[in-house]
């Protein structure tokens, strides 16, 4: 394994050839099905703060193109098919950076009465087969804004979350004052608190809470309700989004709703809801972990590059 | 005035915040999770070359600055301010020496500059990158320098400008200097 610094283009692309089949031979070896779904479909994934690329279809309507296989393979396990997993390019608009590029790789998978514990340690694994056998450390979301930006996310005001923001010298736009508390937390979380992850470790947060459940189980712990949604960084980089499934097709119809009327509200058009995903969890779809993880990222780490164009074929802006 | 949203930010754009024009510097993509996306921008400012960094939540928007770049030519100087004039419209323009500032060694009579002009007013002098100008001061070169390793000597140039140029080179030689830097570039002939 040449873990060096970054060697020309070509033996980057040999390397992720390799890392590719090394990701396929970790699944086969654990029973866990390869499939390819889609990547363009009738309805669209709605999420408040993920933009989606719409496809002018030949008939007048539109296509999406998908920002993650997540709605297809959960139709797949509500079929019966077992574990799965897929290595699919996703797509988001307006995703660019040294970090982000609109069309990206990732790795999802999907195992069925595995466990949320084991689900992390398994990602954990899949991780280490290309940055090495790392050690791991464990903080919850809550503990890390106690640790790292000194304030309890859970009662603070938005005064006192815009003051941790000024105090660690952060200027924001004038608009600031009126960002509500999620906003905030995510910025804290952004510029204070994931700098101090996977410094020597990979860390994983976990216990979200449950205004960041996406589409993770939530559940009371003591005063909080937490999701159970883990992330996994190394060097202050996400690498990994696993959740515990919400499989409850009620509360999966109101998340998206919810979503929509955040949409409208940032004044971004409403998006379609996917009627026959959440058919599929109308018929059912079994007690199952998922995990999404950033290829790219995987490989920009492991070459010690800084920017993901240094380990693409081609970024957006080249393209 | 046009707007831009976070998504059109790019290096080199002219903005307005808080009332003051800046150049945008940097741009840089912050995502946290699956969370609010935000664009960590860092902006210089057009008079005072102060850098100052603000974030922005995606799809906030920013006014483009009220400036217009020009072309114009050097006539002469008076006590406090050079005279330029457009050679499309003829229209004259006396900028003070205080907002040419450092780049007042770089001006010549009859050499075309960069004005930037915010809301109608100059801002910004600039040279062209490369100028050709006498020497009008300098050392003579001494024999065995280059040896000692010290091959560049100081000398002052036709238009005030001091930099630094190998000793081969004499007074009243014409010699090609970039702006940026105050680097000798070569003999100009």
């Amino acid at each position: 394994m040449s873990l060096g610094l970054l060697e020309d283009k070509i033996a980057v692309l040999k390397d992720r050839a390799a890392c590719l089949a090394k990701a396929r031979a970790f699944f086969a070896e654990r029973g866990v099905l390869e499939v390819d779904t889609p990547l363009l479909s009738h309805a669209a994934p709605v999420d408040e703060h993920i933009e989606v690329f719409r496809v002018a279809l030949p008939e007048g309507t539109f296509g999406y193109l998908h920002t993650s296989p997540e709605y297809a393979m959960k139709r797949l396990l509500s079929e019966g098919v077992g574990d799965i997993y897929q290595l699919s390019h996703v797509f988001r608009e307006g995703e660019t950076g040294r970090l982000h590029n609109p069309e990206f790789t990732m790795a999802e998978w999907y195992r069925i009465g595995i466990g949320y514990t084991a689900m992390i340690e398994e990602s954990l694994d899949f991780i280490r087969c290309f940055l090495g056998p790392l050690p791991s450390e464990s903080i919850s979301y809550r503990d890390a804004f106690q640790t790292f930006a000194g304030v309890d996310y859970l009662h603070a005001t938005p005064a006192e979350l815009l003051q941790v923001i000024k105090t660690q010298g952060i200027a924001l736009s004038d608009e600031a004052q009126e960002w509500d508390k999620e906003t905030l937390l995510q910025l804290i979380l952004g510029y204070v608190v994931e700098p101090h992850f996977g410094r020597e470790k990979l860390t994983v947060l976990f216990d979200y809470p449950s205004s960041e459940a996406a589409l993770a189980r939530t559940r009371q712990k003591s005063e909080e309700v937490v999701a159970d949604r883990f992330e996994i960084y190394y060097q202050g980089i996400e690498l990994c989004n696993g959740y515990y499934e919400l499989i409850d097709p009620f509360e999966q119809r109101k998340r998206f709703e919810e979503a929509n009327y955040a949409r409208i509200a940032m004044g971004k058009p409403a998006l379609p809801i996917d009627e026959q995903f959440i058919a599929a969890l109308e018929k059912g779809v079994p007690d199952c972990c998922g995990v999404a993880v950033g290829f790219d990222r995987i490989m920009l780490l492991r070459h010690k590059g800084t920017s993901l164009n240094q380990v693409l074929p081609f970024t957006w802006d080249s393209i | 005035m046009a707007q831009i949203g976070t998504n059109e930010f790019r290096a080199g754009l002219k903005v307005e915040v808080e009332g003051e024009p800046y150049t945008i510097v940097g741009v840089e993509f912050v995502k946290p999770g699956k969370g609010q996306p935000f664009t960590r921008t860092k902006l210089k400012h057009l008079k005072t070359g102060r850098v100052i960094e603000r974030t922005y939540k995606s799809g906030e928007r920013l006014e483009l600055a009220d400036v217009e770049e020009t072309k114009m030519r050097l006539l002469y100087t008076e006590p406090g301010g050079v005279i330029f004039m457009d050679d499309k419209s003829f229209e004259q323009l006396t900028i003070s020496t205080a907002v040419i500032g450092d780049n007042a060694k770089w001006l010549m009579e009859e050499i075309s500059y960069d004005i930037l002009l915010y809301k109608g007013e100059p801002i910004e002098v600039s040279p062209p990158t490369f100028m050709e100008m006498k020497i009008t001061e300098t050392a003579p070169g001494v024999r065995g320098d280059t040896a000692s390793g010290r091959v560049l000597k100081p000398a002052i140039l036709e238009s005030g400008a001091k930099v630094q140029v190998p000793i081969f080179v004499e007074e009243g030689d014409k010699i090609k200097v970039d702006t940026r830097t105050g680097e000798y570039v070569s003999r100009a002939s």
